[in-house]
């Protein structure tokens, strides 16, 4: 085919199957409420078969559609037992998906204006802000996040002989102190930084531990700017400012 | 009396780095009459939309901001050595209007809405903070729940989600469409 490059261009305008059956349904003026199934289902395999490069992720999610358009029209090809009454149309599921994307396409749009629009203004907060005061800029960090990261610098110390345990003893209530007098004085602290610090895997182990009860009595507070960014442990407010 | 109040809100409203809400006004001024406190931004709005100054006050995220004026916009731009700000990828739009008009919800909803798998662009809007997670669902594999943000709103100028494109809005744009195609 030598139209192929001049298609394979223009796919890339749909975002989805759903933009392409929309497409479609312009392209041949049809009624949205009253769409011609064979007609459509032989307009979308055809579009898709013009693609010549496939990107299977996408291609499923187009073939997903094309095995739910053949769908709809089997069950309008067959013969039914029970008498079918004017609202079960089996294409009604359909209709109101695409009538729903058309919404959500508008919306977009006119969304898009306001964006644009809202490009013009300036904020003084879009400077950066002097200091990351606002806890809830942050996202709170979830057990399985510090669990997570805990494992991992775990098992960057592994080589460590913990078959020789030095013996020495942790007190909970002085661990715990330890670590709200550091947040105290210096602010806040790395998560990871912190068990690197840490001079033995048991040591680790227990401020590990330490953490944690701070965190369910609400003393501390563990947090990162964004996700995938360095989780860091901060005093909650309210106690930093009594 | 209202002079004097509308000088200190107009000075906490400069301060706050975000939109600064009438409750959050109200409370700050305790030692003023409620009622004064409404009257004094009201009046507050009204100076600042019949003068042409270069600042603007905003209503937004249900509150109150100063922005500079739209005219003003390439000078700005010029001082912060910025080109143009980022705006969002048509994935990443469609995925938050989805959210923002069927939130909570959540990916696998998103996705089955949009025909596509929504897993990438989702992401992207966490990161820039204009969605956000607010729990989990009480169904199979306790899928995580969306919500748009307050910075959502402040985004796109809105004060409260009543201000998304409303159906009307919606139906006239799609009724120019089909008129125009």
């Amino acid at each position: 085919m030598d139209g192929s490059q001049p298609y394979q261009v223009k796919l890339d305008v749909f975002q989805g199957p759903l933009d392409l059956l929309l497409f479609l349904i312009r392209k041949k003026k049809l009624d949205i409420h009253d769409i011609p199934m064979a007609l459509i289902t032989r307009e979308y395999l055809e579009y898709l078969e013009r693609k010549e490069q496939i990107n299977l992720e996408r291609e499923a999610e187009f073939l997903l559609i094309a095995a739910l358009l053949i769908h709809i029209k089997s069950q309008m090809l067959l013969p039914r037992e029970t008498v079918v009454d004017e609202d079960t149309d089996p294409r009604q599921t359909l209709v109101d998906r695409l009538l729903d994307h058309q919404k959500i396409k508008a919306a977009c749009a006119i969304l898009r204006t306001k964006e644009n629009d809202q490009m013009l203004t300036w904020q003084r907060g879009f400077l950066p802000p002097l200091e990351p005061l606002d806890e809830l800029e942050f996202i709170e960090v979830s057990l399985f996040d510090l669990a997570e990261v805990f494992y991992s610098i775990m098992q960057k110390r592994k080589q460590e002989d913990v078959k020789i345990i030095p013996g020495k003893d942790f007190s909970v209530k002085a661990k715990m102190d330890e670590i709200v007098q550091y947040l105290k004085v210096h602010g806040h602290l790395d998560y990871m930084d912190y068990f690197d610090r840490q001079s033995s895997l048991e040591e680790a182990l227990f401020s590990f531990l330490c953490l944690l009860e701070l965190i369910k009595t609400r003393i501390i507070i563990a947090v990162q700017e964004s996700l995938f960014s360095p989780i860091q442990i901060w005093l909650r407010q309210k106690e930093s400012s009594s | 009396m209202t002079a004097v109040l509308k000088s200190i809100i107009e000075s906490l409203i400069f301060v706050s780095q975000e939109p600064i809400g009438l409750e959050k006004l109200k409370a700050i001024l305790d030692d003023f009459p409620p009622a004064d406190v409404e009257d004094a931004v009201q009046e507050l709005e009204e100076s600042y939309s019949k003068n042409q100054s270069g600042i603007q006050l905003q209503r937004s995220a249900g509150g109150l901001l100063f922005v500079t004026e739209p005219a003003c916009d390439p000078w700005v731009k010029k001082m912060l050595h910025m080109d143009k700000k980022g705006r969002l990828s048509s994935a990443a739009l469609e995925t938050l209007s989805i959210i923002a008009y069927h939130q909570p919800v959540t990916l696998a909803e998103i996705s089955a809405l949009r025909g596509v798998d929504a897993t990438h662009s989702l992401k992207t809007l966490l990161l820039k903070r204009l969605v956000k997670i607010t729990g989990r669902k009480r169904s199979p594999g306790k899928p995580l729940i969306y919500r748009t943000s307050n910075k959502f709103l402040s985004y796109f100028g809105l004060n409260s989600l009543k201000d998304l494109p409303t159906r009307e809005e919606i139906e006239t744009l799609l009724e120019e469409e089909r008129e125009a195609g």
